[in-house]
């Protein structure tokens, strides 16, 4: 997922039937995906990603990091990597693959207590929302949304982030 | 030292990057796992009708926008971030993050800052933009 949603004129789709391949995917099958649960997984803050994230958004500057030093709050959107599936897998159960374009939309991080290097982490989620849309320009397009949540050691969650997907369908 | 309160309708420091660069898009391509060559791949983007700029990854744009909040109210001080991203980031590309305040608030004790934020494309159109909300560190 890469590009970005720029989709005006958005209205509700009538019912119709999107394909990919020979298999359609129906907004029965979007219903259907909402409250989907992910894997989950766990993922550690290593020292060496902190400063490699730090240096490729140009965050401050600040020497090789220390384990209980604050990490990049981007990392609340990186907790994606331990969902459980992998983006192509993500994708299939919206009915669609990379090369289909998928955009990212809207993303909303929330942090209760700030994630901290070299600890590790608990995600849990699930698909919140499925739309289907219709844009004048855009054509039929979906809008699948899914939360994270982000547990440390002791089980308390400490951030969340809620991201959605666009997909452009093609009509049948 | 302490510092005092912003008020309504501040401005935010604007945060800068003079020009997006395509080597950082490798190295967050694969922190993010993401396989998607538009990133990385010139002869991808050219075979697509993309043109001849990598597209930077929509996190990294989301980052500038964190590292904007930090800079301004400080290290772990970020406590909710709402985005839509509208428009893509190209290799070379001039970004501002900037925001506005719009509200101050105190709950248990701490302040509370609510801006609306947005990182624009110099000579193009806003990238992505939304809300954000800080807490307020005194010092």
């Amino acid at each position: 997922m890469s590009g970005t949603a720029s989709l005006d004129q958005q209205q509700d789709a009538s019912p119709q039937e999107t394909s990919r391949g020979s298999h359609p995917f129906t907004e029965s099958h979007l219903r259907d995906l909402v409250g989907r649960e992910f894997p989950g997984g766990e993922f550690t803050i290593e020292p060496h990603r902190q400063w490699l994230l730090n240096d490729v958004v140009l965050g401050r500057p600040g020497g090789f990091p220390e384990p209980g030093s604050l990490a990049h709050p981007l990392y609340v959107y990186l907790s994606t990597g331990a969902m459980g599936i992998t983006w192509d897998e993500l994708f299939e159960w919206c009915g669609a693959a990379a090369e289909d374009g998928p955009m990212f939309g809207e993303h909303e991080t929330d942090v209760i207590s700030p994630l901290l290097v070299g600890s590790t982490y608990t995600v849990t989620g699930r698909i919140v929302s499925g739309v289907r849309k219709a844009g004048r320009r855009a054509g039929v397009f979906d809008i699948v949304a899914y939360t994270l949540d982000i547990a440390d050691a002791a089980g308390e969650r400490v951030a969340s982030t809620t991201n959605s997907i666009v997909f452009p369908r093609r009509s049948e | 030292m302490n510092r005092s309160l912003p008020n309504v309708d501040e401005v935010l420091p604007v945060w800068v990057n003079e020009s997006v660069d395509p080597e950082r898009m490798k190295t967050m391509a694969a922190l993010l796992d993401d396989s998607n060559p538009i990133h990385f791949d010139l002869m991808t983007l050219k075979k697509l009708g993309m043109g001849d700029r990598q597209v930077n990854q929509g996190p990294s744009n989301l980052g500038y926008i964190l590292n904007m909040l930090e800079e301004w109210a400080g290290a772990g001080s970020v406590r909710q971030v709402r985005v839509r991203f509208s428009s893509n980031v190209h290799a070379g590309d001039c970004l501002q993050a900037g925001g506005t305040v719009t509200r101050v608030r105190q709950e248990d004790g701490r302040h509370f800052i609510d801006c609306n934020v947005h990182l624009q494309i110099d000579g193009g159109d806003v990238a992505l933009a939304g809300t954000a909300t800080v807490i307020w560190k005194e010092h």
